[in-house]
C-alpha cells in the first residue's frame, strides 16, 4: 500500500489518533473553558444576595459557602452543554423562548411616547376614541306589548292632537333627554334603543322603538355627531392603547426578524 | 436554608426583571369630575378579581396580567388564557383587583425561575417541573399548595413573607403603577386592593381589602399576608397602621361566609373568647360590606335557617355540605355563623346584649373569578378558574374543587356576581365613600337598579319622584332610623329590570328583629310583584308563582310575564317600636337559564337532572336599621 509510506497521511493519521485520544480522554480542552474566576463583582452580587433575604451580611463561613455553590453551579452548568443536557429538554426549551420573548420585547421599547406618537395613534383609530354623539330626545313609554290603537296615535302625536302624558306608561326612565351622550343612552335604555337612535330622523315622533324594557314613541329634536376628541381629552386611554400596541407589535416584529430567516416546511401546508 | 435563599434570590430577579417594563402613563384626562348633588346613577363593579399574581391562579393557568384584567373590565376585548376573544357584554365602571397576598406572584416567580436555581430544593423543584410540564400538572401543584396550606403541612417558611418580601415589593409597586395609569376618574376607577387569605382547618376567613387611595399611599405598605397573622383582628390592626401613617382609608370585605363552617360571623372570636365591645366597634369600623354572592355561591341565605322561605336555597347547593377545602364537613347548626341574613339578625341581639354591633354590613356581590375577567353573564361565563374557561367542554360535569374532588361539580358554580354602588360620581373617592354608608347592592350578574328608602313620614303618593323624596324625607339603603315616635317606619321601593336581561317577579322586604328576651325572628314580606290582578298571596303568606318561560332547547325565555318595573311605598305591619330591626330588599328576576344550559346546548351535552337549569336571579339590598331611641346602635 504505498498511500500508507504519503508523509500527508500520516500526518493526517497521527492527529487523527491525537484527536482520538483526546476525546476519549475528556482532555481536549481549550484552557479558556475551564477558566472560572470569581470577581470582586461576583462576590458582591452573591453578598447582595444574601443581605437581601436575611436582612444581615453573611459571615466569612457562609460567603465561602455561596462562593463554593457558585463555582459548584457553574462547573455543572458547563458540563452539562458539554453533554449537550441543554437539548431536546422541553423544560429549557421553554424556558429560553420565555427568555427570547422577553428580551425582544425590550429592543426598541418606548416609555414615553411624544405627543406627536399619540396624536397619530389617535388619528389612526378615530372610531375607538370618537366621542359619543348627543342627542336632545324626547321619549314615551308605551309597555312591553302595547295596543294597535296605542300605536296608531303616533300620527296625533306629530299632529298634536294628542299630548305624550297622555300615552305614557308608567316607569322612571326621563321623557327628555338633554345633551344626552349616546353612551349613557345605552346603559340607560340598552344597546338595542341607542343602535336605533342614529337612524332616525331629526324633529319628529317615530316608532315604535324597541328598547330593553318594551316599547317607545322616540322624538329626536337634535343630534350632534360624536366628534374626534383632542388628545388632552383621551390622553390616558390612547396612552394605555398605545403602550399595550406597542408591546404587541415588538414582540411580533422581533420574531417576524428571526422568522425570516428560516425556511420553513410543514408537511401537508403550501 | 441556603437553598431557599437562592431560590428567593432567584425569584426576586426574575420579578425585578419582568417588572422593569414601561414606567408610570402621563397626566390624567384632565377634566374635573363633578359629583352629583345625591347620588343619581348606579356605578357597576368587581371588587373581587384574581390575576396571575395570586398563587393559585397562576397555578390553574391564567396567564393575564394587571393590564389584561383592567382592559377587560373597561370593556376592552382580550385574549382570555386559553385562547377565546373575550369581551364584556357592557363595561364595568370600577374594579377591585385583589390577588392574594399570601405568597402574591410566587407561582409566577418560581415557573418563570431559572431551573437551576431550584436544583438540590426537591419539594419545588418537583412543582416546578410539574407547572412546566403540562396543565394538569399546574393544576396538581395548584392543588397540593391550597390542601397544603389548609392542612398546615407546607414545608416551614416556604412562602416567608419576610424573606419574599423584595419580590412583593417590586410587583405591588409595578402593579400599583398599572392601576393608576388605568385609573380615569368619571369613566373607570381602578382601586388598589388585595385578598386577605386566612383558612385555619379550611375554614374561610378570607376578606378583600381595597383601598381608597393611589399608589403613592398604597405603595408605602406591603399587602397584609395571612400565614403568620391569620386572626382578623390582625388584619384590622395592620387597617389602622395604615391609615395612621398615610392619612388614607381603607376597608375590608368579608367573602364565601357559606364556606366557613360557621366561623364568618361566630359569636366568639377566632380565638374563641367572647365579643367584646372593643371587638364591635373595630369590626364594624373595618367591615362596613360583605360579598354575599359569587362564583362559590351564594351566603344570603340557607333554607336550613329559614324554612319559609321557598327562594332560600338560591346558590347553595355544593357550598354547604363541607368548608372551603372541603376537608370537614360542616353540620346544619354551624350555618348560622355562615349565612348574611342570619348574621345580620345575630347583629341586633348584640345590639341588645352589649350596644352595639359587629354585623352591620351593606351587602354587594362580586366575581371572584381567577382569570383576570370578570364575568358574570350566563351566557358569557369564564368560570372560575383559567382551566374552566368557557371553551372547556367538560366544565359542567367535571368534579370540581380544591384537592379533594369531592361533592362539587362545575355546575354548582355560579355566573354571579357584582357589585352596585349608589355614588355621586365615578371616583375612588365617591365609590369608596358609598362603601363606608354602605349605599351599595348585591345582584347576581343582572343589572337591575335597585332604590330603597326609609323613614317615617313617607305616604303612597311620595313614589311619583321617589328618589328626590326618598332622600329628602328619609334614609337610603345602608342607613338608620332611630325614634318615630313609635310610628312604623314607611320605605319608598323600586327595581327596574336589566334593559339587557329579563323582567322582575317581585319585590321582597326581608325583616329581622329581636324580642325583649334577645332572640332573634325573620319574615318576609312580598310587597310588589307582576300582574297584581291574577297572582295573589296565599293563606300560607307566599305569593304565587311567576310562571316559567325558559325553552331549555333554544336557552332563551320570554318577558311576556314580569314586569319591566316595580315601584311601591310600603309601612312594616308587625311593628313593634321597642324593638332593634333590620329590613332589606330582594328583587327578584323571572326564571333564566343558568350558564350549565347555554354550555349544554354550544357542546351538545346531556345535563343530568340534578343540574339547575332555570333559576332566579336576583338583587339583594342593604339593610336599613331601626333601633329605639333609648339604646344605641
Amino acid at each position: 500500500m504505498k498511500l500508507l509510506k504519503e508523509p500527508l497521511v500520516h500526518f493526517l493519521g497521527g492527529a487523527l489518533l491525537v484527536f482520538a485520544f483526546f476525546w476519549a480522554t475528556g482532555s481536549n480542552r481549550d484552557p479558556a473553558d475551564y477558566e472560572i474566576t470569581i470577581g470582586e463583582s461576583d462576590v458582591a452580587r452573591l453578598r447582595t444576595g444574601w443581605v437581601q433575604n436575611f436582612r444581615r451580611p453573611p459571615t466569612q463561613d457562609e460567603l465561602d459557602g455561596l462562593i463554593d455553590q457558585e463555582i459548584k453551579e457553574e462547573i455543572y452548568y458547563r458540563e452539562a452543554l458539554r453533554l449537550g443536557l441543554d437539548r431536546n429538554d422541553p423544560l429549557i426549551r421553554r424556558r429560553l423562548f420565555t427568555k427570547m420573548r422577553f428580551l425582544d420585547n425590550q429592543e426598541d421599547a418606548e416609555d414615553n411616547p411624544s405627543d406627536a406618537l399619540l396624536q397619530k395613534w389617535l388619528d389612526d383609530h378615530p372610531d375607538k376614541y370618537a366621542l359619543s354623539s348627543v342627542y336632545d330626545l324626547e321619549q314615551v313609554y308605551l309597555g312591553q306589548d302595547p295596543e294597535p290603537s296605542t300605536l296608531a296615535q303616533l300620527d296625533d302625536l306629530n299632529q298634536g292632537t294628542v299630548e305624550p302624558n297622555t300615552i305614557r306608561q308608567p316607569i322612571s326612565l326621563p321623557a327628555k333627554l338633554v345633551q344626552t351622550e349616546a353612551s349613557q343612552i345605552t346603559r340607560q335604555f340598552g344597546e338595542r334603543f341607542a343602535a336605533k337612535l342614529s337612524t332616525l330622523p331629526v324633529g319628529q315622533w317615530q316608532g315604535p322603538v324597541e328598547s330593553g324594557f318594551g316599547q317607545h314613541f322616540v322624538k329626536v329634536t337634535a343630534k350632534i355627531p360624536g366628534k374626534a376628541p383632542a388628545l388632552e381629552d383621551v390622553r390616558k386611554s390612547v396612552t394605555n392603547d398605545w403602550q399595550a400596541a406597542q408591546t404587541a407589535r415588538l414582540e411580533e416584529a422581533a420574531f417576524g426578524k428571526y422568522r425570516k430567516q428560516y425556511d420553513i416546511k410543514v408537511s401537508g401546508r403550501e | 436554608m441556603m437553598r431557599k435563599a437562592l431560590l428567593l434570590a432567584a425569584c426576586s430577579t426574575a420579578l425585578v426583571i419582568s417588572g422593569c417594563g414601561k414606567d408610570g402613563g402621563s397626566g390624567g384626562s384632565g377634566a374635573e369630575v363633578t359629583n352629583t348633588e345625591y347620588p343619581e346613577q348606579v356605578f357597576w363593579g368587581d371588587t373581587h378579581l384574581h390575576t396571575d399574581n395570586s398563587i393559585d391562579a397562576f397555578g390553574f393557568g391564567n396567564r393575564l396580567d394587571t393590564e389584561a384584567a383592567l382592559r377587560f373590565a373597561k370593556g376592552e376585548e382580550v385574549t382570555a388564557t386559553k385562547g377565546e376573544k373575550a369581551k364584556l357584554s357592557r363595561p364595568l365602571d370600577f374594579l377591585v383587583i385583589a390577588d392574594h397576598s399570601d405568597a402574591v406572584g410566587a407561582t409566577k416567580a418560581l415557573y418563570e425561575a431559572p431551573r437551576i436555581a431550584l436544583l438540590g430544593n426537591d419539594f419545588l423543584l418537583r412543582w416546578y417541573d410539574m407547572m412546566h410540564e403540562s396543565d394538569e400538572g399546574s393544576l396538581a401543584v395548584t392543588a397540593e399548595l391550597i390542601d397544603g396550606a389548609a392542612a398546615g403541612t407546607l414545608p416551614e417558611g416556604l412562602f416567608d413573607p419576610e424573606e419574599s418580601a423584595d419580590r412583593i415589593k417590586s410587583l405591588w409597586t409595578e402593579h400599583g403603577e398599572k392601576l393608576d395609569e388605568y385609573n380615569e376618574p368619571g369613566k373607570f376607577t381602578a382601586f388598589h386592593g388585595f385578598e386577605y387569605t386566612p383558612m385555619p382547618g379550611g375554614d374561610n376567613l378570607h376578606r378583600v381589602v381595597m383601598f381608597r387611595d393611589g399608589g403613592d399611599k398604597t405603595g408605602t405598605m406591603l399587602p397584609f399576608a395571612s400565614f403568620d397573622a391569620g386572626d382578623p383582628e390582625q388584619l384590622w390592626a395592620y387597617m389602622a397602621a395604615y391609615e395612621k401613617s398615610t392619612g388614607g382609608k381603607v376597608l375590608a370585605i368579608p367573602h364565601n361566609s357559606n364556606v366557613s363552617n360557621g366561623r364568618m360571623f361566630a359569636m366568639n372570636k377566632l380565638d374563641g373568647s367572647p365579643i367584646d365591645e372593643a371587638y364591635i366597634k373595630t369590626r364594624a369600623l373595618r367591615e362596613p360590606i360583605v360579598e354575599v354572592t359569587q362564583i362559590k355561591g351564594d351566603s344570603e341565605s340557607h333554607p336550613f335557617l329559614s324554612p319559609n322561605d321557598e327562594f332560600a336555597d338560591f346558590g347553595d347547593a355544593g357550598w354547604d355540605k363541607c368548608n372551603l377545602s372541603c376537608g370537614k364537613d360542616m353540620p346544619p347548626e354551624s350555618y348560622g355563623g355562615s349565612y348574611a341574613r342570619e348574621a345580620l339578625k345575630r347583629g341586633l341581639e348584640f345590639t341588645l346584649k352589649i350596644g352595639a354591633n359587629p354585623f352591620k354590613f351593606g351587602m354587594i356581590g362580586s366575581t371572584d373569578s381567577h382569570t383576570s375577567l370578570a364575568t358574570a353573564d350566563e351566557n358569557n361565563f369564564y368560570g372560575k378558574h383559567s382551566g374552566n374557561e368557557i371553551n372547556n367542554k367538560d366544565r359542567a360535569l367535571a368534579p370540581q374543587n380544591l384537592g379533594t374532588r369531592r361533592g362539587r361539580f362545575g355546575w354548582h358554580y355560579l355566573s354571579s356576581g357584582y357589585a352596585a354602588v349608589w355614588a355621586t360620581s365615578n371616583t375612588r373617592e365617591a365609590i369608596f365613600d358609598a362603601m363606608m354608608r354602605r349605599e351599595v347592592y348585591a345582584t347576581t350578574g343582572p343589572r337591575m337598579q335597585v332604590r330603597f328608602f326609609g323613614g317615617f313620614d313617607f305616604t303612597e303618593d311620595d313614589t311619583a319622584d321617589l328618589v328626590k323624596t326618598g332622600y329628602a324625607k328619609g334614609v337610603p339603603m345602608g342607613g338608620d332610623l332611630s325614634g318615630g315616635d313609635g310610628k312604623a317606619p314607611t320605605f319608598l321601593i323600586s327595581a327596574l329590570m336589566d334593559p339587557e336581561s329579563a323582567n322582575l317577579d317581585r319585590i321582597q322586604v326581608v325583616k329581622g328583629w329581636v324580642d325583649s328576651s334577645g332572640k332573634s325572628y325573620e319574615k318576609i314580606y312580598n310587597i310588589s310583584w307582576s300582574s297584581p290582578d291574577s297572582r295573589k298571596v296565599g293563606a300560607d303568606g307566599k305569593l304565587d308563582a311567576v310562571g316559567n318561560t325558559v325553552d331549555l332547547t333554544k336557552g332563551t325565555w320570554e318577558n311576556n310575564i314580569g314586569a319591566p318595573e316595580l315601584t311601591t311605598w310600603w309601612q312594616d305591619p308587625d311593628f313593634d317600636a321597642a324593638q332593634n330591626a333590620f329590613y332589606y330588599v330582594r328583587v327578584l328576576e323571572i326564571p333564566t337559564p343558568t350558564w350549565p344550559v347555554y354550555d349544554a346546548l354550544k357542546f351538545g351535552l346531556t345535563l343530568p337532572d340534578d343540574v339547575i337549569k332555570i333559576q332566579q336571579e336576583r338583587a339583594y339590598s342593604s339593610p336599613i336599621w331601626y333601633t329605639p331611641a333609648a339604646t344605641t346602635s
